[in-house]
């Protein structure tokens, strides 16, 4: 299922923070969405989302219009990941996780097979077996990261949303949410997370969409949208693409 | 298996306080009363007044106890309770205004509920503007300091020390009162409202992720938020109507129900509901063993003098944890 905006609009308030954005992802890439602070990242990931209504444009899943869902329908088709990592302390990440088939809950809350089975490969492709039955309150940031990663995938969602997923985390924990994000998008999804880290953003995306004071500044294969000149112009800072790749040690 | 013996301590509550009371009737006459033989003065005693007392005592502690768990759950915030977020306050404020301008007994109930249903009313409009936890706990907390304040200046111009007297003797809350009548108001009231936070007992454990998440994961917080504020105007307004202002169970019960049962704001209010009945009829009867002719305790004196030391103990307890 692919994901288009057609000249969006949005924000908070009576001002627009997005103006005339339009964008298309399709099943299998990985999107990388940066842009300087307060270019309007988040509020396009929140907007693509179905969270924050539109001031004009529209948003198509596959072939028909956002706005024709329920909530709960587009819940379904929509996994968002916020980047404040939020859940009671007390929990577990299996509690944590059923949340993510809320959208699919019958009258009497039971998870259904296929539940069950989603939860399984979101702890799988999360790694987080080992903390299953840990308080989250007591997890490591990574793992928390990790534990919420999992609760986005658990939906099953043919669309996935991330803000800022990697934020906070040290490097290993960077790779690894990368790794999965790549995972998925190799799984037929629509990935999309905004990132501060130009590097994972040039090594892991199919394709960047860099944002600039509100607007969509650059849609374009990573080689061509980190180029000298739009680093220079968006980001203000002098540098350059190919940087040295990374990757996750095998232990 | 806790959860059956929560019920059956709320249970033994229920019939232990048949036991309670100026005349001392022993279990073979309560029983007799009961099933309907024995004097007819021990089945006027049981059927008219303690019976009713302990239903009342029933409902208004369930519906204090759903209300807290609800609140504390949409709020993820401890210190929410129906007490503290002014719908006592308005409900309060509507039977006193009726104490001040002298309307007859009959009206005061109806005129609580009218307080806690304009209050309601007040909140709602106020976190129409920005829906969320946050905008909800300043308004609850600024319309009952206003209500409060509302109820001060009436005890201020109240025309005699006796007006003055009934007024706060009032709010100290208390079940002296009840009967069937009361009950009739109370009880589809109060179930009414514990169903409609039942209703969104699920969405409250999806809210726990924060409300972007949640709303992600489908849940409307205007919805959540109304049916919200409207089960708890219906549990409070019928409570304070029968019970006056009864404080602090909405606010601890549901906080030990959450040492015991976990943080999961689904499972936390019928658990609460029914731990809040039980622990209000335990108080109504430690109220009526302590009291005696010419010196009566308040409910919500004794409701608030075993909670809060309870509620203190179990916060150093949890910052030293």
């Amino acid at each position: 299922m692919s994901l288009t905006a057609r000249e969006i609009s949005a924000g908070y308030g009576k001002a627009d923070i997005i103006r005339d954005i339009s964008v298309s992802a399709k099943p299998g890439h990985l999107i990388a969405l940066i842009g300087p602070n307060g270019s309007g990242k988040s509020t396009l990931i929140k907007t693509l989302a179905g969270l924050l209504p539109l001031s004009s444009g529209d948003i198509q899943l596959g072939d028909q219009d956002l706005g024709d869902y329920t909530r709960r329908e587009a819940a379904k088709k929509i996994a968002y990941l916020a980047q404040e990592r939020r859940a009671l302390p007390a929990m577990t990440p299996a509690d944590i996780l059923e949340l993510g088939r809320a959208p699919f809950r019958g009258r009497l809350g039971k998870i259904s097979a296929a539940g069950h089975d989603a939860i399984k490969s979101a702890v799988k492709a999360a790694n987080i077996a080992p903390l299953m039955h840990r308080r989250f309150g007591e997890l490591s940031g990574g793992e928390q990261a990790r534990v919420l990663m999992a609760r986005a995938l658990s939906v099953d969602a043919p669309i996935i949303l991330t803000d800022e997923p990697i934020a906070a985390l040290d490097p290993y924990y960077q790779l690894v949410m990368m790794d999965i994000l790549k995972a998925e998008a190799a799984r037929g999804k629509v990935v999309i997370a905004a990132l501060h880290d130009l590097a994972l953003a040039y090594q892991f995306a199919d394709r960047i969409w860099v944002m600039d004071q509100g607007q969509l500044a650059v849609d374009d294969v990573p080689h061509r949208a980190l180029s000298e000149d739009i680093l220079a112009r968006v980001f203000k800072i002098s540098a350059e693409f190919p940087a040295v790749s990374t990757s996750l040690i095998e232990i | 298996m806790k959860i059956f013996l929560i019920l059956l301590a709320t249970a033994l509550c229920f019939l232990g306080s048949l036991f309670f009371g100026q005349a001392e009737l022993g279990l073979g006459e309560v029983i007799a009363a009961l099933t309907g033989s024995g004097s007819e003065l021990n089945r006027q005693i049981i059927w008219e007044l303690r019976l009713p007392r302990a239903a009342l005592a029933l409902f208004v502690g369930a519906g204090l106890g759903a209300s807290g768990a609800a609140l504390q759950g949409f709020t993820r915030n401890g210190l929410a309770a129906p007490g503290i977020l002014g719908f006592s306050a308005c409900a309060a404020l509507g039977a006193v205004a009726a104490l001040y301008f002298g309307l007859e007994q009959k009206w005061i109930a109806p005129a609580a509920l009218i307080g806690a249903g304009l209050g309601s009313f007040f909140i709602l409009s106020i976190t129409g503007l920005k829906k969320g936890a946050n905008v909800m706990i300043l308004a609850g907390v600024g319309i009952g300091a206003l209500a409060t304040a509302l109820t001060g200046l009436i005890m201020n111009l109240a025309p005699n020390p006796w007006a003055l007297s009934e007024i706060a003797y009032w709010l100290m809350g208390s079940l002296q009162n009840a009967e069937l009548n009361s009950l009739w108001v109370c009880a589809p009231l109060t179930l009414l409202g514990i169903i409609l936070l039942w209703v969104i007992a699920g969405d409250l454990k999806t809210l726990s992720l924060g409300e972007l998440t949640a709303q992600s994961l489908g849940v409307s917080i205007a919805r959540v938020q109304f049916i919200l504020i409207a089960g708890v105007a219906l549990c409070i307004g019928s409570g304070v109507a029968v019970a006056g202002a009864i404080g602090f169970v909405g606010l601890f019960v549901p906080h030990i129900m959450r040492l015991i049962f976990g943080p999961d704001p689904e499972k936390l209010i019928l658990r609460s509901a029914i731990a809040g009945a039980g622990f209000l009829l335990l108080a109504d009867m430690a109220n009526r063993a302590l009291s005696g002719p010419g010196h009566q305790l308040y409910l919500g004196i004794v409701t608030s003098l075993i909670g809060v030391p309870f509620f203190l103990w179990l916060v150093i307890k949890e910052v030293r944890a």
